[in-house]
């Protein structure tokens, strides 16, 4: 596997079942956590009147901070998903902050794809502020067309995204921290890749820039500055233009990958270890094998032994 | 830190089937073969396009065991998007690789081999093994092993070294937050406490764990298996499914294959009390035989087989091993009774008192009301003996056998019984222990208290 | 290969086999034990020989410290930067975890080296000295060539991932 995929799968499977159960007119009694990425939960329960309605709620770490960001985050939302057919909006669940009601019976398929894509749909909408913001500072004339607005998305405990939009781009800024040594030198040469590889690669120019520093960028050092700048710490920059957010389809795309970096560039690392591991094993295998040539036959010492006993009969010790 | 609210995450990785789920969910969430498709290095370029007709066209109900390709993967590495050709050469085949009902789709192929890293309960291939976790870790949980908390499950008897390899990925490879690891029979136990029977919560008893490829039966006294006096039996799940498609084959149904058999198994098949009198009562009442309609892929044609003593006759084979195999004879309940016996004299009547199913083979119609039965004349009878022969009055053995609704996945559901509780992270070995004293600290977990 | 490492192996080939020339000696101190003396706190001077240091350079070196029973043999492998460092580190933490089906590995290195290996007079007695010394020289070849690639893999694996990630930004 190459790439994560922004849907959550559990929860496509998990309504893909309930929905042929519920054709088959067995509805399924469900109570299910699900989790996704960056301490986000996701509960699937029947509604306690309907066995056909379904709640699906998300709780997400990076909620407070995004409904921050704009006026209405779940009004957002809620245009988002009020179009699909059996898909209605509700009171939050207790314990979660935000839930969406299903209805079984008028669901399609192809709305199953988009309620579990409602983690990135709910991360999308920062990303959504800039792009507005984006557009309406185009428009202004030169000089008064910049904006200090810096969108915060506290997404883990030390690691966070800034959004910032101006007049030409977007610049999207991951402050990302590594516990592990291993991981810090690891991801060290990955984010060298990232910054080096659209130099080398003709075929990618087009690609969103991407800058790499221990310090806070510019763009950001007043958010950052109150806290202490550890040195574990790292920023990535990458620099959206307009190019990268065009269509309302290349802007989902953009934030999906957006939202996802973190977790591919840490998964990435995983499965390097992991060949890591594959190929140790196997020279483990091949140093053994040296190692057992040099054992003499088995037969030869055999005969040869005499094991030295006491008169009692016990084994001589030396 | 904010992983406390983050489920565990419970992974029982068998033989035959992974059941992978999250901790406080009452079902696991992904059931698939422990099986992973590995490319060919060879012909890797050639194999897009054939896998992704077979997955565009199993695809919508599909999605009970995987859905969506996995990658997109084969076409951009041959794409001449990454003119770098280092990238395409070497190196990147660790990531074309497909696991549980995806790698049996993947596997038709033929730029995919198929193979299982688990043989009878223990892993036989790390490579492979840590490259399934990793793809259900990301892929089908969808989740960051920094931020959780794991529980596995390990056969009875695991050397420990097994033990370190695991800890050895989860730590080193993953940096999972914590690790617990426990033995399948204990678990079993615990996912007991659900049936009514239970009243006290005691981590002693008899656990008869029958899955596809063998029973065993493990006696396990307050949380810790007493492995001297773990049985096996080689009769289990295949062997029941095989001996319904031999007694097909007898009659020359129109439709024998191991497929028809085991769906028979699974929706006919019960255990009766007296094999004489079932048939009898067959021979009697002909409404007792079942029609079984195969339908094939196109739904044309439908072929009936009909369903007719098999329906007891098969889960018989654990009672009366004779009539399916010539080389093992010991009925079930006489090696549970052999088990406990084997046992330390003070624990055996706890073991008695509480014997435990689990597995997919266990969850036959009243097949623990006639273990019981059977268990409980063997007991008797002894008991009996020995009053006559010291002339003291014995103070009788209990027997019971506890069958519950979760009996099929019981060795999850009683790892997310566990996993759940608050005090279980406090149980697990946390990275920084890892770091601190290196693989070893694994050899030993303490055991989870009485809740 | 580079000049200096031909010589360099040649003298640690040559050291090793003069040292390892062990014989049975029982503990002079407890009584029916049997020990490696290198490894035990050691009054008498005539168990221990010298210990002989052979440098390529301040990076790669051998430590032979040979005794009357027992040989333990040091190696500080190459580690140019933070990532062989790493690199080195899990890698001889690897090989450690499974010293019991390497028999002459010791689980635990000599500080300021990579990894020991000690041999005792049993294992000159059940295998053939000549081909034990090969196994180190090989080692120390094997681990050189494995750090290397790891790393060229690791760049490689980089490239790669950055390439693909950014490739989907291409429309």
């Amino acid at each position: 596997m190459l790439y994560l995929q922004p849907q959550n799968l559990l929860v496509q499977k998990t309504l893909t079942e309930a929905l042929e159960a519920n054709a088959r007119g067995t509805p399924l009694i469900l109570d299910r956590i699900i989790s996704d990425f960056d301490y986000t939960t996701l509960h699937i329960s029947n509604s306690p009147e309907e066995k056909a309605l379904l709640w699906i709620s998300i709780k997400t770490k990076a909620w407070l901070s995004i409904s921050k960001c704009g006026p209405d985050l779940v009004g957002y939302l809620n245009t988002k998903y009020d179009d699909l057919a059996g898909v209605s909006t509700c009171q939050p669940e207790g314990g979660y902050d935000y839930t969406l009601q299903v209805d079984l019976k008028a669901l399609q398929n192809d709305a199953v794809v988009q309620l579990s894509l409602l983690k990135v749909m709910t991360m999308s909408y920062p990303f959504q502020l800039a792009f507005n913001e984006f557009a309406s500072l185009a428009q202004l004339p030169e000089g008064s067309n910049t904006t200090e607005t810096v969108h915060k998305i506290e997404y883990r405990d030390d690691e966070n995204v800034f959004i910032k939009p101006s007049n030409d781009r977007i610049t999207v800024i991951f402050e990302t921290f590594f516990q592990d040594e291993t991981d810090k030198v690891f991801g060290k040469v990955f984010l060298q890749e990232f910054v080096d590889s659209r130099k080398r690669n003709r075929a990618i120019q087009s690609a969103p820039q991407v800058l790499f520093s221990h310090e806070p960028p510019l763009e950001i050092s007043k958010l950052v500055s109150s806290r202490v700048s550890e040195k574990s710490r790292r920023f990535i920059t990458f620099v959206l233009f307009p190019r990268h957010f065009q269509t309302p389809e290349l802007q989902f795309s953009s934030i999906c990958h957006l939202a996802l970096f973190r977790n591919y560039f840490h998964y990435h690392i995983k499965c390097s270890k992991a060949y890591m591991h594959s190929r140790m094993r196997y020279r483990v295998d091949t140093f053994i094998k040296v190692l057992n040539r040099a054992k003499l036959d088995e037969n030869e010492d055999g005969s040869e032994e005499t094991t030295r006993r006491t008169v009692t009969g016990r084994k001589m010790v030396y | 830190m904010s992983y406390l609210n983050n489920p565990a995450i419970v992974m029982d990785n068998g033989t035959g089937l992974t059941k992978l789920g999250f901790a406080g969910n009452d079902s696991p969430s992904w059931v698939f073969p422990t099986a992973i498709a590995t490319a060919q290095p060879s012909t890797t370029k050639k194999s897009s396009s054939g896998l992704g007709a077979t997955q565009s066209q199993t695809g919508g109900s599909a999605y009970f065991g995987n859905s969506t390709s996995a990658t997109s993967f084969n076409n951009l590495t041959s794409s001449a998007l990454l003119s770098n050709n280092l990238a395409g050469k070497r190196g990147t085949e660790d990531l074309d690789f497909y696991i549980g009902n995806e790698a049996l789709i993947a596997s038709q192929s033929s730029s995919y081999s198929l193979s299982y890293p688990i043989r009878h309960g223990q892993v036989e291939n790390w490579d492979h093994m840590e490259r399934f976790w990793e793809n259900s870790i990301f892929k089908y949980l969808r989740t960051e092993p920094e931020d959780h908390y794991f529980l596995l499950t390990e056969p009875p008897l695991n050397p420990p070294e097994n033990r370190e390899q695991v800890a050895e990925i989860f730590f080193e490879s993953f940096n999972c937050a914590g690790l617990y690891i426990a033995v399948q029979a204990v678990l079993a136990l615990a996912a007991s406490w659900t049936s009514s029977k239970v009243t006290d919560r005691s981590l002693t008893g008899t656990v008869i764990d029958s899955g596809d490829g063998v029973t065993h039966v493990i006696p396990v006294a307050e949380g810790y298996v007493i492995g001297s006096a773990i049985k096996n039996i080689p009769i289990a799940g295949r062997d029941i499914t095989l001996f319904i498609q031999s007694l097909l084959r007898e009659r020359g149904e129109a439709d024998t294959s191991l497929r028809t058999a085991e769906r028979i198994k699974q929706e006919y098949c019960y255990v009766c009390s007296d094999i004489v009198k079932e048939f009898n009562k067959f021979d009697r009442d002909p409404q007792k035989f079942a029609q079984f309609i195969v339908e094939n892929s196109e739904k044309t044609k439908k072929k009936v087989v009909d369903v007719g003593y098999e329906r007891f006759l098969a889960p018989e084979i654990f009672f009366n091993p004779e009539i399916a195999s010539s080389d093992f004879l010991t009925p079930l309940p006489t090696v549970v009774d052999h088990t406990i016996q084997a046992c330390p004299i003070d624990v055996r009547k706890g073991l008695y008192n509480n014997v435990v199913l689990s597995g997919g083979s266990t969850m036959f119609k009243d097949f623990g009301r006639r273990l019981q039965r059977d268990l409980k004349s063997i007991v008797n009878n002894r008991i009996a003996q020995s009053e006559l022969l010291s002339g003291t009055k014995s103070t009788g053995v209990d027997v019971q056998v506890i069958s519950h609704r979760r009996q099929r996945n019981a060795v999850w559901f009683g790892g997310s019984l566990l996993a759940q509780t608050a005090e279980f992270k406090s149980y697990c070995h946390t990275k920084k222990d890892y770091d601190e004293y290196g693989p070893e600290i694994v050899r030993n977990f303490s055991l989870f208290n009485m809740i | 290969m580079s000049q200096s490492l031909r010589p360099y192996l040649t003298a640690v080939r040559h050291s090793l086999q003069a040292a390892l020339n062990l014989s049975n000696f029982s503990s002079q101190v407890v009584e029916r034990h049997n020990r490696p003396e290198v490894e035990v706190p050691n009054a008498s001077a005539e168990l221990l020989l010298q210990p002989m240091h052979i440098s390529r350079n301040e990076h790669e070196q051998v430590l032979i410290e040979p005794s009357v029973n027992s040989v333990r043999v040091s190696i500080k492998v190459k580690q140019a930067d933070e990532i062989e460092q790493i690199l080195v580190h899990k890698f001889t933490r690897f090989l450690e975890q499974r010293a019991e089906s390497f028999y002459v590995l010791r689980r635990v290195a000599i500080p300021g080296f990579s990894i020991s290996f000690l041999i005792t007079n049993m294992h000159t007695e059940t295998m053939n000295t000549e081909k034990l010394v090969d196994f180190i020289i090989e080692f120390m070849e094997e681990v050189d060539k494995e750090i290397s690639e790891m790393k060229l893999f690791l760049n490689a694996r980089a490239r790669f991932v950055a390439e693909a990630y950014l490739g989907e930004f291409v429309y």
